[in-house]
């Protein structure tokens, strides 16, 4: 077996990969469930809650067991890194959008790809401060206060920290978690998942 | 020649001053590192091993200088190391974790198959080598990580605690490894183990909080055991002990 294969085995991808999947199935099931083509809100615990799961599945294959020994790696660790998070962030975004097609300027497309950006920002970040097993907790927090916080917020500052419950041309809302994801991508490649002690 | 040259070295852990103005200069052979508890064994191994940085002083591994990437990259190809503690991927078996080790040392892929099978064969693991390593017992556990850390003919084999967990045969085994190892290698040694010490290490050197308190050889530190009143059940335990307890006397360190 290959040494990039040997590393993708080393980082659960193929579990990733399944989860993603049944994730993205899931979502695509409860969609079918809301009658949302009579009312686009509808969608709303479907744009919050699918991207959190994907992200959680992301924040998890970013654990290493052998931590100690990966930091002796001749090759410089931030591409491969960097690499891993936005390609499994892209698939998560492209695999949870069939759930909620149509509609884009409110509950659609852009406002789940959006989410899953900025959720995965959030635990990205969570991984490299607290560790990849709790990394889903941040940001699940964070979802669930707004969504049973922001229905009465409103202003301009609500379209920036209510992001993950605004419409998909909301600017505020892109710009927030565009920065979440930046962020949270450029802190993982340059140091990695906090160690969490020996595994396996 | 010096295949560890360590200048001025400090590195703190958290709070604490780990290693305090450290100046070390290793070449080929086994050297032992002993001391207690904090002394700052691990600190100096996991600097050698370049997966912690110094907070000060200069680190040269075969002639390279660590602080830049291109001088460490090279270091890295040619440096074996086990952790105290490392973790493993619980789904591989020992040659693929063996094989994905040497794929962070960047070996050749088409030398990577005969390499895993060698570095398994030397620990005794031969019979094993397609179990999965959570399946093994601590001590197999322990031996696929010297496999792991011997799988790229290292020059610098850096081991923290090897013989934790394993039984006394395997111990004896290991230490024929390690004199194997150090004929054409610089192989440094952390333990508590006085005796592996004397069986295997070639010399000896004695950290207690952070300096070094002791240097010389396996015979000489036995000798200043067998002049001394000391504590221990051996002469080399009671040069250990003697060696510590002179370092630690009032205005010693300035003399050492």
């Amino acid at each position: 077996m290959t040494g990039p294969l040997l590393y993708a085995r080393s980082r659960a991808l193929p579990a990733t990969l399944a989860a993603l999947a049944g994730t993205a199935a899931f979502a695509l099931w409860a969609a079918g469930r809301l009658d949302a083509y009579l009312d686009p809100d509808r969608r709303v615990p479907i744009v919050a809650l699918a991207p959190l799961l994907a992200s959680a599945v992301i924040g998890a294959s970013l654990y290493s067991a052998s931590d100690e020994l990966d930091r002796t790696a001749v090759h410089r660790w931030w591409p491969r890194r960097l690499g891993q998070l936005t390609a499994l962030t892209a698939l998560a975004a492209l695999l949870v959008v069939p759930a909620v097609l149509g509609h884009a300027d409110t509950f659609g497309p852009p406002a789940v790809i959006r989410n899953t950006l900025g959720c995965t920002g959030v635990t990205a970040t969570a991984a490299v401060l607290l560790g990849a097993r709790l990394s889903w907790l941040p940001a699940f927090a964070y979802v669930t206060a707004v969504y049973l916080g922001s229905s009465a917020a409103r202003g301009r500052a609500a379209t920036v920290w209510a992001w993950p419950m605004q419409p998909g041309a909301q600017p505020g809302a892109w710009a927030a978690a565009l920065a979440a994801f930046t962020l949270g991508a450029a802190l993982y490649a340059a140091r990695g998942a906090r160690p969490e002690g020996v595994g396996g | 020649m010096s295949s560890i040259r360590v200048t001025g070295l400090r590195v703190r852990h958290r709070k604490t001053l780990a290693l305090d103005s450290l100046d070390l200069v290793l070449g080929t052979g086994v050297h032992g590192l002993l001391g207690p508890n904090g002394a700052g064994k691990t600190s100096l191994i996991r600097v050698l091993a370049t997966v912690a940085r110094p907070d000060a002083g200069r680190v040269e591994l075969l002639g390279q200088d660590t602080a830049g990437h291109r001088g460490l990259a090279g270091v890295r190809r040619r440096l074996g190391y086990l952790p105290q503690e490392f973790g493993y991927y619980p789904g591989f078996t020992v040659r693929e974790f063996v094989a994905y080790v040497a794929w962070l040392k960047e070996m050749p892929a088409a030398d990577v198959p005969a390499a895993v099978e060698r570095a398994v064969a030397r620990v005794g693991l031969a019979d094993r080598i397609d179990a999965k390593v959570r399946t093994l017992s601590g001590g197999m556990v322990r031996r696929v990580g010297i496999a792991q850390a011997v799988v790229n003919d290292p020059a610098v084999l850096l081991l923290d605690e090897p013989t934790a967990g394993l039984d006394p045969e395997q111990r004896v085994e290991f230490r024929e490894l390690l004199r194997a190892l150090g004929a054409s290698a610089t192989v440094v040694v952390s333990t508590h183990l006085v005796e592996d010490v004397a069986a295997a290490c070639t010399e000896v050197t004695l950290l207690d909080a952070g300096r070094i308190a002791y240097r010389g050889t396996p015979e000489a530190l036995t000798r200043l055991g067998e002049v001394s009143e000391g504590p221990g059940d051996h002469p080399i335990e009671r040069g250990y002990t003697a060696a510590l307890r002179a370092h630690r006397a009032p205005g010693a360190r300035e003399a050492v």
